[in-house]
């Protein structure tokens, strides 16, 4: 359990700094899928199966695609043009987020939850069960959702590709 | 068995990297890839207490997939936003994005 966590620790927090502070576009895309997999990998260590195939399907398999292309279809992924670095602001940015952080860790060290024992796994066929009984309405508004951000994707990469060809 | 609060400390530094990128970094992908990195560890923050407080224990699973779909649809319509600027404006750096009238 332990060395589970851990691996899976550096393998997030590795991954999220790389994402975040590498020069190169594509390297940061390939530190990004190393985050996701590794909160993947806590999802099966905290019992959630399921959670955790949904985030390898999503964010790993269609999330990681979806931004390895815009990389692509915007910048030359190598040479020059690459984007290098960080904006103007950088140590307001560095200042801020550490206060946050600090903040946050201050709060977890308050933490009041009585987290004795611990909650029996949560089977897959309860999940089903409940997204059509208890949030049936949730689950109805989040499908309208994605088809309008379906539909909104389309149109906006569309529109400007029209306009273009006259 | 490792305690809540290791987790919820790992989160929270998890987000706080996130923060920063969204913060420093001058090209728009990096920026949404620090939106989709506090995304994650706010639903690891879900999957936690659903496995630690017994009385959230369906609902957090079932928050944290909702959360994930709002991510792609989020992710979907940030990047073809970048593309279409990209267009326009032949720059994704967020510092030269200036004008709203295209």
């Amino acid at each position: 359990m332990g060395l589970f966590f851990v691996v899976l620790s550096l393998m997030t927090l590795l991954g999220a700094l790389g994402a975040m502070l590498l020069k190169n576009l594509v390297h940061c895309a390939i530190g990004l899928v190393l985050f996701f997999i590794g909160i993947a990998g806590f999802y099966l260590l905290l019992q959630a199966e399921f959670i955790a195939a949904v985030q390898i399907l999503i964010y790993v398999g269609a999330v990681a695609t979806l931004i390895l292309f815009a990389v692509m279809l915007t910048e030359n992924v190598i040479g020059e043009t690459t984007l290098k670095g960080l904006g103007r602001n950088r140590w307001a940015a560095l200042i801020l987020s550490l206060v946050v952080g600090g903040v946050l860790i201050k709060a977890i060290g308050h933490q009041t939850f009585s987290a004795a024992q611990v909650a029996e796994r949560v089977s897959t066929r309860e999940i089903g069960r409940s997204l059509l009984t208890t949030y049936v309405l949730p689950f109805e508004v989040i499908s309208i959702l994605l088809v309008a951000a379906m539909i909104g994707a389309i149109v906006i990469a569309m529109e400007r590709n029209k306009r273009m060809g006259e | 068995m490792i305690p809540l609060s290791w987790y919820l400390t790992l989160a929270a530094v998890l987000f706080t990297i996130g923060l920063y990128g969204v913060l420093a970094r001058k090209n728009a992908v990096i920026v949404l890839m620090g939106i989709e990195i506090m995304m994650n560890a706010a639903n690891l923050n879900l999957i936690v207490f659903s496995r630690f407080l017994p009385q959230t224990r369906l609902s957090a699973q079932v928050f944290s997939l909702f959360g994930i779909t709002i991510a792609a649809a989020e992710v979907a319509v940030g990047l073809a936003l970048v593309i279409a600027i990209f267009k326009m404006m032949k720059t994704i750096e967020v510092e030269k994005i200036e004008q709203l009238k295209g």
